[in-house]
């Protein structure tokens, strides 16, 4: 056997050996790291969550919705988008392959024989299923004569399918929105939540015109407005030329707030990142605490423990060990009994996240990246924090030591 | 002219012969001190418990060093074992010119060169008979196979091979002494120094330890006792008496 290892395997005999100084050491680091295990897991779950929100939001893709945010903030919804605006910006931007207006009217009574539900109706064109990459599952999509027709028609969600037809086939059939008879001539494929907690799959999707006169009695306001570019990389300076040309067609006067709001993929991803930013600060600060105070118990419990075996440190130098094998020996005792604690308070990590997300919908993500965190940050502290002991051990004179 | 350089090879003829003389002298001996001193400082004070040790020890002896405490017969003990290094005075051990080594170097000479038996034991109590026994192997700069084997010879020669697996809490005292005396033999020492140890152990279990020195010395083994009992150095065949840091006696048993 080589030097290095048969002084190694003195530490892993003595962490064997002193167990109590190992289960304090270990319980006190494993709980700091089962902390930023999670922090790191739930970081990457943001990521990988607002990564999965872009693209079904669309990275090419820009939402601008009716309002501005002062009105939003206070819970006014005006409508300031116009038919006339969908137009104009059909003409000024080339580079839209799809602009999508949208209407929305929420609480509408919906019915289907005897069951009843409030739900959202949207109306839009033929192409909202396609500019929101949400397809079509059963039946068919809207056709243009739909549309032109102001047609009693509507692609269903999920969520309203349920409530209304449970398990049965709704292609076909009549429902009836705010009294008014309705064909289902589409599914709607399920969507989830909206990174605001928003149930999409609760809605109905009808013709735009059909909706703004038969139900909102409207013929000019829009709620939003949706818009694909082609060119995917600008879409950021044609969000601020969509601005600009809104503005300047609402007569917005410098100075004045917009009373619109374009909502980018960049703000979806805000959205989520303020939402987990709470979680990994809290987590934050509980990991670092409990990671210093479990470092403090490992430095003490090893000074005790040096101080203890200071014959043992006496012996081995008397017998050769040199001030450096005394060292790595104390070291690697702290490092191991840390990097016992860092694999814990991963499983522990593990355990707990499947809880938090019980309590709250919280996107964890677990990979190779939380799990060597977690380690190199327990031995960080077995290192930091298991240096002094152990200098202090190296340091003992071999005649002191043994006389003690 | 011709006289002066005559007179200059006599000179180097003869400085030649002194240093081969010296030479072949050292080679003999185990343990060479010439004038050595070592002071220690207390507060603000230098207290100075060596003041002028010369001792030659050959190889094969069995020898006693013998005074009270405060004698710096301690202090003599741990700077033959290299322990510790002398302010002043010159220290060969096997050959070698140890009194400047740095620690590190110290501790190799102590890993190779010296088997410590002290009162204490100093037996590691978390660990087994067996696993205390190759504690000096660990420290071998070299790597080791069969070292078990090594470990369980030695055992044998101290009759304790059937307490390999014990801890030593489940050891008399004397057993205790003959697992540390094992220990001491395991890396192959050319000395065996021995500190006070029968200090813990009852007459009859100290007749053992000392029959057990006392038959390493027999097959050829350097021993050095350090202890104040009369009874123990009477095994040694040679007894030196220091007192006050300086050697005032030395007799042949």
């Amino acid at each position: 056997m080589n030097r290095l290892i048969r002084i190694i395997s003195q530490s892993i005999r003595a962490v064997r050996a002193f167990k109590l100084r190992t289960f304090f050491c270990l319980l006190s680091v494993a709980l700091g790291i089962a902390s930023i295990v999670i922090i790191v897991a739930a970081v990457e779950g943001a990521y990988k969550k607002a990564f999965e929100m872009v693209a079904r939001f669309g990275p090419d893709s820009v939402l601008v919705l009716s309002g501005g945010e002062e009105a939003r903030a206070i819970g006014m919804r005006q409508k300031t988008l116009t038919l006339e605006d969908v137009g104009a910006v059909r003409q000024a931007f080339p580079n839209a392959y799809m602009v999508v207006p949208m209407t929305s009217q929420s609480g509408v009574n919906a019915s289907y024989r005897d069951k009843k539900h409030q739900t959202q109706v949207i109306g839009s064109t033929e192409d909202y299923s396609r500019v929101w990459t949400w397809p079509v599952i059963q039946g068919s999509d809207f056709t243009s004569e739909d549309i032109k027709g102001l047609r009693n028609v509507g692609l269903i969600g999920q969520y309203l399918l349920k409530e209304l037809f449970g398990d049965k086939d709704p292609v076909g059939k009549y429902i009836l929105i705010k009294g008014m008879p309705v064909q289902i001539i589409g599914v709607l494929s399920e969507r989830g939540m909206s990174a605001t907690g928003h149930n999409l799959d609760d809605r109905i999707i009808m013709p735009l015109s059909s909706v703004m006169r038969k139900i909102q009695n409207e013929t000019k306001y829009i709620s939003a407005l949706r818009v694909r570019f082609i060119d995917q990389e600008n879409l950021y300076k044609r969000a601020d030329e969509l601005r600009a040309f809104l503005r300047y067609r609402h007569r917005i006067p410098d100075g004045q707030p917009d009373d619109f709001r374009i909502i980018t993929p960049k703000e979806i991803t805000k959205l989520l990142v303020a939402l987990t930013g709470s979680l990994v600060i809290f987590l934050g600060i509980v990991g670092l605490i409990s990671l210093t105070v479990a470092g403090f118990v490992l430095a003490n419990l090893f000074l005790l423990s040096v101080k203890e075996r200071t014959n043992e440190i006496g012996i081995r130098r008397a017998t050769g060990a040199k001030k450096k094998d005394i060292l790595l020996q104390f070291l690697s005792e702290a490092v191991i009994i840390t990097s016992l604690g860092g694999l814990l308070g991963f499983m522990l990590g593990l355990v707990s996240s499947r809880l938090l997300i019980l309590v709250a919908d919280f996107p964890i993500y677990f990979s190779w990246k939380s799990f060597a965190v977690g380690l190199l940050l327990s031995w960080i502290v077995g290192i930091g924090f298991g240096l002094q002991p152990a200098k202090r051990a190296a340091n003992l004179k071999p005649i002191e030591a043994i006389r003690e | 002219m011709e006289v002066r350089s005559d007179e200059k090879k006599l000179k180097l003829q003869v400085k030649c012969e002194k240093i081969s003389e010296l030479r072949t002298q050292h080679s003999e001996l185990l343990c060479l001190m010439e004038n050595i001193k070592k002071t220690y400082r207390i507060g603000d004070e230098d207290v100075e418990a060596l003041k002028g040790i010369n001792l030659q020890i050959e190889r094969g002896e069995f020898v006693a060093i013998m005074g009270i405490s405060g004698s710096g017969k301690t202090t003599l003990m741990n700077l033959i074992g290299c322990l510790d290094v002398p302010t002043s005075g010159r220290y060969i051990l096997n050959g070698k010119e140890v009194s400047n080594l740095s620690d590190d170097e110290l501790s190799v000479v102590r890993n190779e060169l010296i088997g410590f038996v002290f009162q204490n034991f100093y037996l590691m109590p978390y660990a087994t008979v067996l696993e205390n026994v190759m504690l000096p192997t660990i420290y071998l700069d070299r790597t080791t196979n069969d070292v078990e084997d090594m470990a369980m010879e030695v055992l044998r020669m101290v009759g304790l091979e059937d307490r390999a697996k014990f801890k030593p809490k489940q050891l008399s005292g004397g057993q205790m002494q003959r697992v540390a005396i094992a220990r001491a033999l395991i890396n192959g020492p050319e000395l065996i120094l021995a500190d006070e140890p029968t200090g813990q152990l009852d007459s009859k279990t100290a007749k053992e330890i000392m029959d057990i020195l006392a038959k390493m010395n027999e097959s050829g083994r350097n021993i050095i006792v350090v202890t104040h009992d009369q009874n123990i150095a009477s095994y040694a065949k040679r007894v030196i008496r220091i007192s006050d840091g300086l050697i005032t006696d030395e007799s042949l048993n």
